[in-house]
């Protein structure tokens, strides 16, 4: 009985020792959303530099830079896709990367719908304007 | 009071505004002024619509609304920049919401009023570029 007791506390002072106690696993997910609407702001923006709208631009990297902060520790690759041709295309842009953020901003039951929306929003605002 | 009871109420507003700034207006800014004044009244009838849809009690508008007085033009347009940003500011509240439902009219209204936020902007010479529209400072 004694050595059992004394084996079951050397044994539980190893495992402590080793990290092998039941701590809670922590894992940081990147959230499939904002990491979307991340690569989709990098996008506009350098499409509103490529063609003239610097003002524009400045909105995404503004989405962007908060997105970036959102997501730490998670870091996304910087990927820039093809660029819109003119700023009809780029208008089109604007407005398929304004119902990608309001899609998300409807289904998310994270805290970020208010972002989200504002960013919908302002990509629907640039669509309007460049149309 | 709902998120969609404070978004009619702003868009009671604005029409009311509209309604008084509107005559002080020349040139595009006018036509403008009477384009976004159509587009609040769509939106209102839309909600009223929305209210039916579910059996909901709509406020009514009120008789009138608190608005600075209009001397000239500079003053209207000062005055329907802010009644845009309010509004806009509004529905970006809204979108906030728990209930799905709630939530969805709401982003659609936002979206709506940020576009109309952005073409007065330009409609007085300002930059439609903002990225969060209607958060309040």
């Amino acid at each position: 009985m004694f050595t059992t007791r004394r084996g079951l506390l050397v044994g539980a002072a190893v495992l402590t020792a080793a990290g092998c106690t039941r701590e809670t696993a922590h894992i940081i997910t990147s959230d499939a959303d904002l990491t979307a609407a991340l690569r989709t702001a990098r996008t506009l923006a350098a499409a509103g530099d490529a063609l003239g709208y610097g003002d524009f631009a400045e909105d995404h990297r503004t989405h962007a830079a908060t997105l970036e902060r959102l997501l730490k520790p998670n870091v996304v690759a910087e990927e820039i896709g093809e660029l819109p041709a003119d700023a009809a295309a780029l208008a089109e842009a604007e407005s398929a990367g304004s119902k990608e953020a309001g899609d998300a901003c409807l289904s998310t039951d994270s805290d970020y719908a208010v972002v989200l929306g504002e960013i919908a929003a302002c990509r629907a605002a640039h669509a309007a304007v460049l149309a | 009071m709902t998120v969609v009871d404070t978004g009619l109420a702003a868009e009671y507003a604005a029409i009311y505004a509209y309604s008084a700034a509107a005559v002080h207006l020349d040139g595009d800014p006018r036509w403008i002024a009477e384009e976004l004044e159509a587009e609040h009244r769509s939106r209102r009838d839309a909600l009223l619509d929305f209210y039916d849809e579910h059996g909901l009690e709509a406020a009514p508008s009120l008789a009138g609304y608190d608005i600075e007085p209009i001397a000239d033009a500079a003053g209207a347009q000062r005055l329907l920049l802010a009644v845009e940003t309010n509004v806009t500011t509004a529905w970006r509240a809204g979108v906030a919401s728990t209930e799905p439902r709630d939530r969805e009219i709401c982003l659609r209204m936002y979206g709506d009023a940020a576009v109309a936020l952005a073409r007065w902007r330009i409609a007085v010479g300002e930059s439609a570029a903002d990225p969060w529209p209607g958060r309040p400072e």
